[in-house]
């Protein structure tokens, strides 16, 4: 033990830590080194990007509904959860499609479901057409968070189908299948990075009872405790292990896209695999059976709320802040409701909100980016780094 | 063209269950006036412009209200476009605004458009026989 290690002991005793004794030591292999400082400032921001995310009350819709002669096979409404789930939940479609041999498949919309739907129904070995209002880049998809965060509320628990958990589980599982073969690609279209949870109390000490909320809030379907096995576990961090300049931290591994890489190796794989694409716009669903295609996945995403006419899709609003890219950055962080990624293409910050009370931007389908918002955010995590040490651990 | 013959006469019939025998007309037949759309524009700039911009050419993520607007819409009947902008629109809170006010909207939207005003407003009720043409029609020219 250094003086070092022993002076931030000793503060930790003073500020009434947990005994160090309580806490596994972390071994040596496990801690953390050379962690760049995030360059947080607000003249930093290029990128402010909003999105609705597509949360549906019943949870994803993946029925099958028939159009005249056409068969249209939904999935939609992945919530959070869409870059997650996206293979797993395109291979349970594509199997229904399947079901009819069709030679060609149409899929609307081109999101990431859309996406990896097409994918999954060329290497299926149908002939797909994508028939969408709005290119890749351009779409809800890529303004997301763009992470693994599959349990990322599903349902409402007093909607829920009985067996959304095993439905859910076997897209995760599938998703995670299907995500391996994108690691250690070049230019990382999927990394892992270690993340940081950072606090100025206990992590168990009692919330701030939340702000009244405007509408009930939402209590969503419990998924429990089912990929145990494929997510790494917190580990807890004493002050003497990391730079951060909090008397609280811990930190797990997370998986997360790269949305130019990832995005642009799977629209090439689509085009290399025959894949047409069309511009257009569909108004009303009887207009589906007039495709040339008679199998059709439909993947609206959020814009189901409305051409679908689905009551059960609720906006969810969100906000992320593009920072510069910082390559030597390799880790991601939260504190005090704002977490951050170092990503290729710029550190990615968000204003989380609470833990408790009404999920920040909940029933709001505002889409125009929030200049005093970011700036908050990014002002939250200058403050932590003008407290960094000057020679990191 | 083949995609507006082929849309316009079978979703009709399909959404109503019957044919309907009135007379068609076009968006290119004067569905509007000028008054009617000066209103929807100072409509649309209360209630529109924010997402769309005041020259309706959108931004990176809120799609445009000209250019690509008229292949997007066209081969459908009027009704359909009413009917997205009065339970969708505004974004930040859908069916916020009355029919009238819509019909104003759908008013500015076709002038901006360059489609031509005529003598008589654009109302709610009559929109399912008013064709969304991408062209004048050749029937219509004279």
């Amino acid at each position: 033990m250094d003086r070092r290690h022993l002076l931030k002991a000793s503060l930790a005793g003073l500020v009434g830590l947990p005994a160090q004794a309580q806490v596994p030591r972390v071994p040596l292999m496990d801690r953390p080194f050379n962690l760049a400082p995030i360059r947080a400032h607000t003249d930093r921001i290029y990128d402010i990007k909003c999105c609705i995310r597509p949360f549906r009350t019943k949870g994803p819709r993946l029925d099958v509904e028939q159009i005249g002669d056409t068969m249209v096979i939904h999935n939609y409404g992945h919530s959070g959860a869409g870059w997650s789930l996206s293979w797993g939940s395109a291979d349970m479609q594509v199997q229904k499609a399947m079901s009819r041999s069709p030679k060609k498949i149409a899929v609307i919309g081109c999101g990431i479901i859309g996406l990896t739907s097409a994918l999954m129904a060329q290497r299926a070995g149908a002939q797909v057409t994508i028939y969408t209002k709005e290119q890749f880049s351009r779409t809800r998809s890529v303004r997301a968070n763009g992470s693994w965060t599959p349990a990322s509320h599903m349902a409402l628990a007093s909607e829920a189908p009985p067996n959304l958990g095993d439905t859910w589980e076997r897209m995760t599982r599938i998703s995670w299948k299907n995500l391996r073969q994108y690691i250690g690609m070049a230019g990382n279209p999927l990394a892992f990075a270690d993340h940081y949870y950072l606090s100025d109390t206990p992590f168990d000490a009692a919330l701030p009872p939340p702000p009244p909320s405007p509408v009930p809030v939402p209590e969503y379907y419990e998924l429990g405790d089912r990929i145990g096995d494929i997510t790494p576990t917190l580990q807890m961090l004493t002050p003497d292990l990391h730079p951060f300049p909090v008397p609280y931290a811990r930190r797990t591994t997370r998986l997360f896209f790269n949305f130019s890489e990832y995005g642009h190796l799977l629209i090439s794989d689509f085009y290399a695999a025959g894949g047409r694409m069309v511009m257009r716009e569909f108004h009303s669903p009887g207009e589906l059976a007039h495709l040339p295609e008679k199998v059709i996945i439909n993947c609206p995403g959020y814009a189901a709320h409305d051409w679908w006419k689905d009551t059960s899709m609720v906006p969810h609003r969100g906000q992320t802040e593009w920072l510069i890219p910082q390559p030597e950055v390799n880790y991601g962080l939260t504190y005090r409701n704002v977490e951050a990624l170092s990503k290729s293409d710029g550190v990615m910050m968000i204003d989380i909100g609470a833990r408790n009370g009404l999920p920040k931007g909940y029933g709001s389908s505002n889409e125009v980016p929030d200049r005093a918002e970011a700036e908050r955010a990014v002002k939250v995590m200058e403050e932590l780094y003008s407290r960094f040490p000057a020679k990191p651990v | 063209m083949r995609l507006r013959n082929f849309l316009a006469i079978p979703v009709l019939v399909l959404t109503t269950g019957i044919a309907i025998a009135a007379p068609r007309i076009s968006i290119w037949d004067g569905v509007y006036t000028d008054a009617q759309a000066e209103r929807g524009h100072t409509l649309y700039m209360q209630s529109c412009s924010r997402c769309h911009g005041a020259n309706l050419s959108g931004t990176f993520e809120t799609p445009p209200l000209t250019g690509r607007f008229m292949p997007y819409w066209s081969g459908s009947t009027l009704d359909a476009l009413f009917d997205y902008v009065s339970t969708a629109m505004p974004l930040d809170r859908p069916g916020a605004l009355g029919a009238g006010a819509n019909a104003d909207i759908l008013a500015f939207l076709l002038k901006s458009n360059e489609i031509p005003a005529g003598s008589k407003e654009l109302s709610a009720g009559n929109l399912k026989s008013i064709n969304f043409d991408s062209a004048k029609p050749a029937r219509a020219r004279k």
